[in-house]
């Protein structure tokens, strides 16, 4: 008996990437165009080839554990060389979208909230939560006796309550994150048997990571056609500015005046935090509106957009366009006068808060996660020291 | 008849404004002594023809045209009843020298020498006429046979097609399902050829005789009498032509066990699957259960130093094919393919691409290094794959995809056995007998597969070639053996599928048809067609020594008891070899002979040693090297004017006593140019350059003798396409004569 690799061959996982939007992979003859064209890829093992056969073989294994996957920016170069139309670049986008569904915790989780048919289900239940969230407003508020209200939707969803609620969800999807991150590492160092010793710290490796994440290097490798990147870094910044303002709002209501500083919250206009906040919101807005675009027109070089796409791109507009109208209806509305139209700005601020939740709450399981995984994969390459491999061959 | 020769010199396409047309006259009238030397503005226009044919009117017969190349005009410069000498001035002189020079001026006075010596002897060829049978006999009754049958009756040949099985259908018609013949070349085929075999039976003109094996093919093209055998009964009839397309048996599998074959029952080859997938479906063979998981192995045995080195072409489309078929009976089965090279010739990559499509086809890159059985399963290991690392992959069924073996009979080697066996029946002894008991042992794994058991002297089937295909593969001949008139087609020539060997059948009785009718017309075949002269044998000095016999690509030649050779015209091809290698040089044709080209040698005026200016001799092939220095003339590069060149039918044709005359004249050194030898060889008459290359060995040692230095002979061998090589070749050779210096022998 020799040391040879027992390869079970799954015709079933086959089938599932060729469904999940890699419909041409088995197209593919191996010549290695792919890999040529690749300006990520590295000169030895590189990617895309060795995926597309595996992915042929439905060595779901070794694909879930490639982090390889994830070095790839989709900018599809390979789609576009390769001589059989077998369309690497889509293939290594289904790849990472059963990934993601892989390391789902929990797995139903995974399959629900890729399943563009159980989206209402979804939605419903999360706007069940937050009406029971309501339901529960006042007989917590007369129990324990939080005091006024700060602001307009706050009449309606006091900071209290919203805090405690997407506190509540978004931990639990936070541990479900750190499992799925912790299985994908795992399954990356089995995978890698002990081939590719770490070769810096693992903090180096993060802020490297990081730093290559904010000047989005990577995305602009792809010189053949007009690149993704745009779309992304707006859409990628827009996200981040309405984090940041989101954390010093809750740092504005609940510990600043703890140091008595005297809490800001609801901003005005011209408070610094909301100037951020809306260049952020424009950021993100004109980011999704350019990338639902170029997928529609197909102008850029992503070819074919998955339900798991779509979803996701359209979820993260929905929630900038919502949050405008709230903003706007907030400083157009005179609650004392005009009860009908804060009504409708209350049920618009509810639909907001329920595509928040979607957003954020379910990360780990949409299309969102390859913000888990590909900085993962991208930290653990970096550790190894293939990172450093790419970057020469490139 | 009375010769009288006229001499003609053109002086169009730069010849008049190049050269001394009238001191080539007086060469002509003056010195040569011909009376009637005209020369003209465009020999090959009306006005020049016109007088051209006034002459023959007024009794010119031996006509030297000097002009352009013979390879050009030929057809305007043929005249009933004349002998037509043409003199190269044009690519040969003036395209490929200095003009109005003194040494391009010698060079066309000598030519035209040159061509007067060979139109004084030089005579019109005898009418050959005997009766001609244009009978087919097609020897195979798979797809190339039935093609090969059908297309020479549909041209209106009478055909006798001999099958050995009881049924026609071949190998086709024992598979029950095929890779697409047609467009769009995607879909399986069911195989059903009793359309085709209707046809070939229904046809009139066709006779099928089946459950037949051929006895005893003796004569020759035109004039074949073959003896056929079907359940012990003989019968006999006379045909014109033969048409091999006995087709392929499968490598033997049981030298395959370093791939499992014998470890287990479930290690098949490919036809073995073929009788699978016949009965419906695929089931181990050793319990009877579905195998599912089925693993295939490419180069089973194929491009393999230790087995068939070469592709078999089909294996990878017969091993998709199969596989497509397996997931066609069961959706749950899956294929593994393990290829060194997936090869889908042509059209058929969209064959591979819809089996690449279907998710239960995997293929991958691999060297298969063993198959193993672990309990109930296969493994297959593997290493070198696309999938990085060894692999094993278990697998209820691996199916070996073994190549092709052409069911060829090796005649020579048949013909050492049946004189071994001669020799021992005899009952010679001591040297002989040893020799004869080392033969037998070599060759007597042949005893018993002949096929056309010819009444050839040179071996009762067709001679085989590398690999033991009797067709040397050469572009320019295909079809062709070595054997005028028999001609292989289908897999018995190569390695082919069902299209290939079905345009192969069509090809071959094609060539079988042109056999027929210029051997009706006594013409030669490919490439001396329209050739008339056949070789004269002057018996009464014959030796005996056979190396006629022996030497003649072509088995052309018999023996009687006594050895002397028994000639059978119609299956010469005019090459000449034999001409080139009789020692006592009594074979002759009317227009080439020794004497002719000795004449021709003869005739070139050789200066002094004073005049320092040395000549050679070029005896050039006419098949692809006087065409190549044609071309090399077209492009104007220019070659040493020291050389004169002698067309020969084939370096073969070559006599060593030219080569002394040659230096008894004067000559400094001799230039012999032709086709490629060897494995690849390009000769047009298989072993001609093979066999001046033995011939100038002796030359050389014969210079030595004469205390001459050896590189004074010199042979070059380069394909058509060398042609821009071919000036430097020259002017290399001539700078190396001036070295060595003059011949001594000169002026003696």
């Amino acid at each position: 008996m020799s040391n040879a690799v027992l390869l079970v061959p799954d015709r079933e996982f086959v089938e599932e990437l060729i469904a999940s939007g890699g419909g041409e992979l088995k197209k593919c003859y191996q010549c290695a165009t792919c890999s040529v064209v690749c300006d990520l890829a590295a000169e030895s093992r590189p990617f895309p080839r060795k995926e597309m056969i595996w992915a042929q073989w439905g060595l779901k294994d070794r694909l879930v554990a490639d982090p390889e996957v994830w070095l790839c920016h989709q900018c599809n170069d390979c789609s576009e060389s390769c001589p059989r139309g077998a369309r690497p670049g889509n293939v290594l986008a289904a790849v990472r979208q059963r990934a993601v569904k892989h390391y789902s915790v929990p797995s139903f989780l995974g399959r629900w909230v890729n399943n563009a048919k159980l989206q209402p289900m979804l939605l419903v239940i999360t706007a069940a939560l937050l009406a029971l969230a309501l339901a529960v407003k006042e007989p917590v508020e007369q129990a324990m006796s939080f005091g006024e209200p700060h602001g307009f939707y706050a009449e309606f969803f006091p900071h209290w309550l919203l805090i405690a609620f997407f506190a509540f969800f978004t931990t639990l999807a936070f541990v479900a994150a750190v499992l799925g991150i912790v299985r994908f590492w795992r399954a990356m160092k089995d995978a890698d048997a002990g081939r590719s010793p770490p070769t810096v710290g693992l903090l180096t490796a993060i802020i490297r990571t990081i730093t290559s994440v904010f000047v989005h290097d990577k995305f602009g490798k792809c010189t053949s056609k007009p690149s993704r990147k745009t779309a992304h870094l707006t859409a990628f910044y827009g996200f981040m500015a309405l984090y940041v303002v989101t954390i010093w709002a809750v740092l504005d209501l609940y510990v600043l005046p703890r140091f008595g500083v005297v809490a800001m919250y609801p901003f005005d206009l011209m408070h610094p935090m909301k100037i951020l906040a809306n260049v952020g919101g424009v950021l993100l807005v004109f980011g999704c509106i350019k990338a639902i675009i170029d997928r529609v027109q197909k102008t850029d070089s992503s070819q074919t957009s998955t339900a798991f796409d779509w979803m996701f791109v359209w979820l993260l507009l929905l929630v900038g366009v919502t949050g405008f109208v709230i903003e706007a209806l907030r400083f157009a509305i005179d609650p004392a006068a005009e009860s009908a139209m804060v009504t409708v700005a209350y049920a618009i601020y509810f639909v907001h808060l329920v595509l928040v939740f979607q957003l954020l709450v379910y990360l780990p399981y949409s299309k969102f996660a390859h913000l888990l995984y590909r900085t993962t994969a991208m930290v653990y390459v970096e550790r190894t020291g293939r990172s450093r491999q790419l970057a020469l061959a490139a | 008849m009375d010769k009288k020769v006229a001499v003609y010199i053109c002086r169009g396409c730069e010849i008049g404004g190049s050269l001394d047309i009238d001191a080539l006259s007086e060469v002509v009238t003056d010195e040569c002594e011909i009376e009637l030397c005209r020369d003209h503005e465009c020999l090959c226009n009306d006005a020049g023809l016109e007088l051209i044919k006034g002459d023959i009117q007024e009794g010119a017969n031996a006509l030297v045209i000097s002009g352009c190349s013979p390879r050009f005009k030929t057809d305007d410069f043929k005249f009933d009843g004349c002998t037509t000498e043409r003199v190269n001035l044009r690519e040969h002189v003036v395209w490929s020298h200095e003009p109005n020079d003194e040494d391009t001026q010698m060079l066309a006075a000598d030519y035209l020498r040159m061509g007067i010596a060979r139109a004084k002897l030089a005579e019109l060829p005898d009418p050959f006429d005997e009766e001609i049978d244009k009978t087919i006999l097609v020897v195979g009754g798979g797809v190339t046979g039935m093609t090969a049958a059908l297309d020479a009756a549909n041209a209106g040949y009478h055909v006798v097609l001999v099958e050995k099985e009881a049924e026609l259908g071949g190998w086709a018609g024992k598979f029950a399902w095929r890779f697409p013949l047609s467009p769009p070349y995607k879909e399986l085929e069911p195989v059903d050829l009793s359309e085709r075999i209707a046809e070939v039976q229904g046809n009139e003109r066709i006779t099928v005789h089946t459950g037949t094996t051929i006895e005893k093919i003796d004569g020759q093209p035109g004039q074949f009498d073959v003896l056929v055998k079907a359940n012990g009964s003989g019968s006999q009839f006379r045909v014109g032509a033969v048409v091999q397309a006995t087709g392929w048996k499968p490598y033997d599998a049981s030298r395959l066990g370093h791939l499992g074959y014998g470890a287990s029952p479930d290690v098949i080859s490919n036809v073995e699957m073929e009788e699978l997938i016949k009965t419906g479906s695929i089931t181990r063979p050793s319990n009877g259960k579905p195998a599912r998981r089925i693993a295939f192995i490419q180069c089973a045995g194929s491009r393999d130093a230790d087995h068939l080195p070469y592709c078999s072409s089909v294996c990878c489309r017969v091993t998709i094919k199969q596989a497509l078929v397996t997931r066609k009976f069961d959706s749950e089965a899956e294929a593994y393919i393990l290829y060194k090279d997936i090869r889908t010739p042509g059209q058929y990559e969209d064959f591979y691409r819809s089996a690449q499509d279907d998710p239960g086809i995997f293929f991958t890159k691999a060297e298969v290094t063993g198959v193993e059985v672990v309990g109930d399963n296969l493994q297959v290991v593997a290493e070198n794959t696309l999938l990085g690392d060894e692999i094993r992959i278990e697998a209820d069924l691996v199916v070996l995809a073994t190549g092709l073996v052409p069911t060829s009979a090796d005649g020579e080697g048949l013909r050492k056995l049946a004189d071994a066996k001669a020799t021992i029946a005899k009952g010679e002894e001591g040297a002989a007998l040893e020799a004869a008991k080392v033969s037998f042992e070599e060759f007597k794994h042949l005893d018993g597969t002949e096929i056309l058991n010819l009444g050839y002297r040179q071996g009762p089937d067709l001679p085989v070639l590398r690999h033991d295909f009797p067709d040397s593969h050469f572009i320019c001949f295909p079809y062709e053996t070595r054997r005028t008139g028999i001609y292989a087609a289908g897999c018995v020539r190569g390695p082919n599928d069902s299209l290939v060997s079905m345009e192969d059948g069509s090809g071959a009785a094609l060539k079988a048809i042109q056999s027929v009718e210029l051997a009706s017309m006594g013409s030669a075949v490919h490439p001396r067609w329209g050739d008339m002269s056949y070789p004269d044998f002057f018996m009464q000095r014959c030796t005996q020594c056979k190396r006629c016999t022996e030497e003649c690509p072509f088995g052309t030649l018999n023996e009687d008891e006594k050895g002397t050779p028994l000639v059978n015209l119609t299956r010469c091809r005019r090459c000449g070899i034999c001409m080139g290698c009789c020692p006592e040089r009594i074979i002759s044709f009317k227009d080439y002979s020794v004497e002719i080209i000795s004449s021709m040698i003869k005739a070139v005026d050789i200066p002094d040693e004073f005049e320092e200016k040395p000549r050679l001799l070029g005896l050039i092939c006419e098949n692809d090297s006087y065409p190549a220095l044609d071309l090399a003339g077209l492009k104007r590069i220019q070659h040493s004017a020291y050389i004169r060149f002698v067309p020969v039918r084939c370096l073969g044709s070559v006599n060593t006593v030219w080569v002394a005359d040659a230096l008894a004249s004067g000559f400094d050194g001799i230039l012999l140019v032709g086709c490629r030898s060897g494995d690849d060889y390009q000769c047009h008459y298989i072993r001609g350059s093979e066999l001046m290359e033995t011939r100038s060995g002796n030359i050389q040692e014969k210079l030595k003798q004469l205390a001459l230095e050896e590189e004074r002979v010199r042979l070059e061998q380069l394909a058509i396409s060398d042609f821009d090589k071919l000036p430097q070749i020259i002017n290399q050779f001539a700078e190396e004569i001036d070295e060595i210096g003059l011949n001594p022998f000169k002026g003696f």
